[in-house]
């Protein structure tokens, strides 16, 4: 497995623990708004990205130390064709996310559930991207 | 690019050349070896460039280590 496809992996897997504060958000709108504290879900998304981040640098650095040689090559022709194959069903599921999320200021959401819809559209178009390319990576081509 | 009509001898120049490995032909190439993996599998078709490089590596015309097979609906018979 090549440096970018562990790389790949190391995001789609940390890019899932989003999914704990999207879960949280669903949870508090079908229990009418009493999911939690006022700074709960605030608290909880900078809690998750901020070990989102912590992840991604430590295990990349870990990754480039133990194969330093596959961390410095270049992105070849077959991994950026990869790369531009995964970005198109990605970039169409944020385009129909969006059109959809327009929909809902006729169903009466809030600003608050407006921007969380954008975010959760933005966050499963970056887990398609992330899948696509493993797809691909996988089938070797 | 999965089905492509495109063969190579590049496994067989491997083993002619010393049994050169796919990662030493990757670096001279400058590919990851996994790409040269898909290209031996003939899973990728790689670009005029990198086939240049690989028919350099091992002293050899392009045709020589690519072959292109089209089939009967491609070119009309």
């Amino acid at each position: 497995m090549s440096f970018r496809e562990k790389s790949d992996w190391l995001s789609f897997a940390s890019l899932c623990l989003l999914g704990i504060y999207f879960f949280e958000i669903g949870r508090g709108v079908v229990m009418g708004g009493q999911g939690g504290g006022p700074y709960y879900y605030f608290t909880l998304f900078w809690v998750l990205v901020g070990a989102l981040l912590v992840i991604q640098v430590v295990t990349h650095t870990v990754l480039a130390m133990r194969s330093p040689r596959d961390a410095k090559m270049p992105v070849d022709e077959r991994e950026r064709l990869i790369h531009l194959r995964a970005t198109p069903p990605a970039y169409f599921l944020l385009l129909v996310g969006a059109f959809l999320t327009i929909g809902t200021m006729h169903m009466g959401f809030s600003v608050w559930q407006f921007a969380h819809c954008i975010l959760f559209v933005i966050w499963v178009a970056e887990l398609l991207r992330y899948g696509m390319r493993l797809f691909y990576y996988r089938r070797a081509v | 690019m999965g089905d492509n009509h495109i063969t190579n001898a590049i496994r067989r120049l491997r083993f002619e050349h010393g049994e050169m490995t796919q990662q030493a032909l990757a670096e001279r190439i400058g590919v990851t070896r996994q790409t040269v993996n898909a290209i031996e599998q003939g899973k990728y078709s790689p670009s005029l460039e990198v086939a240049f490089k690989i028919s350099a590596v091992f002293g050899q015309p392009l045709e020589a280590v690519f072959h292109y097979q089209p089939d009967a609906a491609s070119t009309g018979v």
